[in-house]
């Protein structure tokens, strides 16, 4: 690889060894001739750089070894689930009471009930609605709009991530009403939009993005 | 459909960061062993890894609403682990020697390197045979991506103690792995 002779002054260019990694940490600009046009000192700014692909290298091959077990994936699960992130209450409207004169347990079970759904609820059934469509997978939901206020009109703007090459637009507006079905079905949501935006393209059946 | 295992790293954050809990158990499963590889690495032992990695992955479902890019998960994750193992090791040792604790071991000399079947494993055994003060500034800086700043501050010790035992690193491996073709 390299010689380290001469540790200060490598390759006669007058930098040592820790001023180019000073140079190479900060991305080699501003530029210096000096170490640029020098080849001794491009060769340890080449060693250097392959020494931290493959440290990075070194611990991916290590991981391989070392995957999750399922009751320590179960420890980690049964933490977060008190950190809940259901948001405000969502009420559904309150079905009028048939009074008929009933009485006792006829009377309790008549009463007007309350209904609500968490906000966190909702993002789920948006996020199964968009799923459901071919190609699709739902990441981030936004519902934009006063969620308190049952007359409001609420904005849901959902990002995707299609699979390449799926039609975009197409799979797009497939989104668009799976989700305006979705809520109108499920949902007390006066939906005034759904706003798609495709935030990602995949590639089908594998993890990477394109 | 496509199956939630094969989803990339930015769909998983936003839904996780939504609530979605089983996009957040795909997460785990995921970058948990390269986390966990990383602490061992880092501390050379690998029975804190387990904990340290289980309080990074709780900490980071907490915060995954502040992660501005989820395209960068894995960084991210990793800069948590990096905090929560550096907080283990200072607390094992209250004490940070200002001096290296400049022990060689040799376990393996030039010539075992020099059969080692791959750079990866001529790499693993000069790590290994670092001074851990070193080997642990090695791994923040080029596995963690830290800063001088930010290695000085989550091992506690000052910037310039930092630089000097990080040149004192480099100059090791650069020395020992020239021995590997």
């Amino acid at each position: 690889m390299v010689t380290l002779d001469g540790e200060d002054d490598i390759g006669g260019s007058g930098f040592g060894l820790d001023e180019l990694a000073a140079y190479r940490d900060r991305g080699r600009t501003p530029a210096i001739p000096a170490i640029d046009d020098n080849a001794e000192c491009q060769a340890v700014l080449d060693s250097l750089e392959r020494l931290g692909d493959l440290s990075r290298e070194l611990v991916e091959r290590d991981a391989v070894s070392l995957p999750v077990d399922d009751s320590w994936l179960a420890g980690i699960l049964n933490a977060i689930a008190f950190e809940v992130r259901a948001g405000h209450d969502i009420e559904f409207p309150v079905e009028p009471a048939d009074t008929g004169g009933d009485s006792g347990a006829d009377a309790v079970a008549d009463a007007p009930t309350r209904l609500t759904i968490t906000e966190g609820a909702i993002r789920e059934i948006v996020r199964w609605a968009g799923d459901s469509v071919p190609d699709v997978l739902v990441g981030r939901v936004a519902l934009l709009g006063d969620t308190t206020d049952p007359t409001a009109e609420i904005t849901i703007e959902v990002t995707i991530s299609a699979a390449f090459p799926a039609p975009l637009a197409e799979r797009a507006d497939a989104v668009r009403v799976a989700v305006a079905g979705a809520l109108l079905a499920h949902t007390p949501l006066r939906v005034g939009r759904v706003d798609v935006t495709v935030g990602e393209i995949h590639l089908p059946s594998r993890g990477g993005s394109v | 459909m496509t199956a939630l295992e094969d989803a990339p790293d930015a769909v998983l954050a936003q839904r996780a960061a939504d609530g979605d809990e089983l996009a957040f158990a795909v997460i785990v499963r995921r970058h948990a062993p390269y986390l966990r590889a990383f602490v061992i690495r880092l501390t050379g032992s690998s029975a804190e890894a387990d904990d340290a990695v289980q309080d990074a992955l709780i900490t980071a479902w907490e915060r995954l609403g502040e992660l501005n890019e989820p395209e960068r998960l894995r960084s991210w994750l990793t800069t948590i682990t990096s905090r929560k193992a550096t907080d283990r090791m200072r607390q094992r040792r209250p004490e940070a020697a200002i001096d290296d604790l400049d022990a060689p071991s040799p376990a393996s000399g030039p010539e075992e390197r020099a059969v080692a079947a791959s750079g990866l494993d001529a790499l693993s055994q000069v790590l290994a045979e670092l001074p851990g003060d070193q080997r642990e500034i090695w791994v923040l800086k080029e596995v963690g991506g830290l800063s001088y700043e930010e290695i000085a501050e989550r091992t506690g010790d000052s910037l310039s103690t930092v630089r000097g035992r990080l040149a004192r690193a480099r100059s090791t491996v650069l020395e020992r792995m020239e021995g590997w073709r």
